[in-house]
């Protein structure tokens, strides 16, 4: 069950982060496309600024949850390394178990938002402002999974350090 | 009791381990369950904190940045830098120093810019009997200055912290001076300690080489006039400039350098949307958190309270500065800006600080965080790269700290230093 779980999370954060990055190369294309089009074909596009903005939405809540999979978050290490392996299990379940509500709080009202806006029309893109908020509930949904199976493993393995899985994307 | 729940549950969370975007938020949630406002708001301010077009700009310049890293252009300006200033004594550090103020100036952060030029320069000043305390020093103190030459995105994280009504233009030209007083400072430093030290000097190549290898950094170079230029002269925003500046360095990259291949396009995309995400998700966090703090009329308690201890602005001035250093030592650099702006900026304001003025000495301020213990990144990954231990460099950093302290210093007490180029273009 863990083991299946464990590889779904997995598949889950790989898919996400091929799309978060399929992302970014479509808004470098269409901002690109946006000034072509404004001193080349003399026709600023309308939709180009707002159709980028929401794709970043997208693809920046994804990828954000991806970062509790990977544990690529920016937050002080300097307690968690000091304390003995014992308290840093027990201080990795609390993160954790925090990190879920914050996820679950986020799905609930991220999907609240989306619900109350599906009436109101974005101007420039002519589509439902709902659009806004789904990426907040459904990045809200994976951070709580990717997390659980942090805890889960904090919880099980006696001395779980749960060492980031990529240190190398730390960068500002 | 509700700022003691706002600032006590974040500070216990951060302790703790808890990421600083979900601290931030958990804090705002627990504070507005006290409050009794609807939790609704806390995601919808969160929503509306990400929902501004200059935030684009942020992955379009991470993006840029890292395409460079892949497409071996550190090493390219080492060779210029090189060319032209190896006969120097001490001449390794120098080109350090001002290849660093080059790529920083293309890249804007400083981690990427330790990390490219350690990998290339330090083993070379090792080899040629540089000790490695000195070549880590350099390169760590000399990557920041990147922070302060524009474009820097931290200035765009900056901008959209104070509310979004400020100039990146304004802040891109205020960098410029204590950016170069900045390098020129750590060249002195660089340079003196050498000759105390006794350390080789290198032989001159001739004005041919020079050209040759100027003109090979050349395209690299250009980025930097193209999201300048296009800025300041209105014919591009600060977003469209950064999308530019990534598809023009992927058409240097592959067809002039021919340098970039597929597997190194791929990684420098995942690297920028991963550290992308990390940064906008503070950015977005910081949204509720900096609504709460405005609610609660944080910024007016804390002018009260500092005018307590003095009314002297000069004195503030310092105590603010203080305050910042000792946060800088402990937090990494952007969720620091998002936390601090809005609550410091309106008391800067209110003593008569412009705040172009207060982001530049916040940036370098947080900056000089980078490079102290106990949490000072860009020190760690040039440590890494030199192979040292942090204690090992501390005993000789000090006098690189010293052209910090002094550059600070002139930007907050003389408001020109920062003030003088932006005036010149409005």
């Amino acid at each position: 069950m863990k083991a299946i779980f464990a590889q779904l999370t997995q598949q889950l954060a790989r898919i996400a982060i091929v799309i978060s990055t399929a992302g970014l190369v479509l808004m470098t294309l269409i901002i690109g496309w946006q000034v072509f089009a404004r001193y080349v074909l003399n026709a600023s596009p309308a939709w180009s600024e707002s159709a980028a903005l929401l794709l970043m939405l997208y693809y920046i809540m994804l990828a954000a949850a991806v970062g509790v999979y990977e544990n690529f978050h920016l937050g002080l290490k300097v307690v968690l390394d000091a304390v003995p392996t014992h308290i840093r299990t027990r201080l990795e379940v609390i993160n954790n178990s925090l990190v879920i509500i914050f996820g679950i709080a986020m799905l609930v009202n991220g999907s609240r938002l989306a619900l109350f806006t599906v009436e109101h029309i974005m101007p420039a893109l002519n589509i439902s402002r709902s659009f806004a908020y789904w990426p907040f509930a459904a990045a809200g949904l994976f951070i709580s999974i990717f997390a659980l199976e942090r805890l889960i493993l904090a919880i099980t393995s006696e001395n779980s350090i749960n060492p980031p899985k990529n240190t190398e994307a730390v960068k500002r | 009791m509700d700022l003691l729940i706002l600032f006590g549950a974040l500070i216990i969370l951060l302790t703790i381990g808890v990421p600083v975007a979900f601290s931030l938020g958990l804090a705002s949630l627990a504070t507005m369950v006290y409050l009794d406002i609807p939790l609704v708001v806390a995601f919808q301010r969160m929503a509306a904190g990400m929902n501004v077009f200059a935030l684009m700009a942020i992955p379009f310049f991470i993006y840029a940045g890292e395409l460079m890293n892949q497409s071996g252009i550190a090493e390219r300006l080492v060779k210029f830098a090189h060319s032209l200033l190896a006969r120097v004594r001490g001449g390794l550090g120098l080109v350090n120093v001002s290849s660093s103020m080059m790529f920083g100036a293309i890249s804007g952060s400083a981690v990427a810019s330790a990390s490219a030029m350690g990998s290339t320069l330090i083993p070379m000043m090792k080899k040629q009997g540089y000790d490695a305390d000195y070549a880590v020093n350099v390169t760590a103190t000399a990557a920041t200055t990147g922070l302060l030459i524009p474009p820097s995105h931290n200035m765009i994280i900056y901008a959209i912290s104070a509310g979004g009504g400020l100039s990146i233009g304004s802040l891109f030209l205020a960098g410029i001076v204590p950016g170069i007083l900045l390098g020129l400072g750590l060249m002195l430093v660089t340079y003196l300690v050498a000759v105390k030290r006794g350390y080789p000097s290198g032989t001159f190549p001739g004005w041919s080489q020079v050209l040759r290898h100027f003109i090979g950094a050349l395209p690299g170079l250009f980025t930097v006039f193209i999201i300048l230029g296009g800025i300041l002269s209105g014919v591009f925003t600060a977003t469209e400039s950064s999308a530019i500046a990534v598809i023009y360095t992927v058409i240097v990259a592959v067809f002039v350098y021919r340098s970039l291949n597929w597997k190194g396009f791929v990684t420098a995309s995942i690297n920028a949307v991963k550290t992308t995400a990390m940064i906008l998700l503070i950015i977005g966090a910081a949204g509720s958190f900096g609504w709460l703090l405005a609610v609660m009329e944080v910024p007016v308690q804390l002018s009260t309270a500092l005018l307590t201890i003095s009314e002297n602005p000069l004195i503030m001035l310092l105590i603010v500065n203080l305050i910042l250093l000792m946060l800088g030592t402990f937090m990494d650099m952007s969720p620091l800006i998002v936390i601090t702006t809005p609550i410091f900026l309106p008391v800067m304001v209110g003593i008569g600080m412009d705040p172009v003025q207060f982001g530049i000495m916040l940036i370098l301020n947080l900056g000089l965080g980078l490079v102290t213990p106990p949490v000072g990144t860009v020190l760690f990954v040039t440590c890494a790269v030199g192979g040292i231990r942090i204690e090992d460099t501390l005993r000789s950093i000090w006098p690189f700290y010293l052209v910090f302290i002094a550059v600070l210093a002139l930007v907050t007490y003389l408001p020109s230093t920062t003030l003088f180029l932006p005036s010149l273009f409005n």
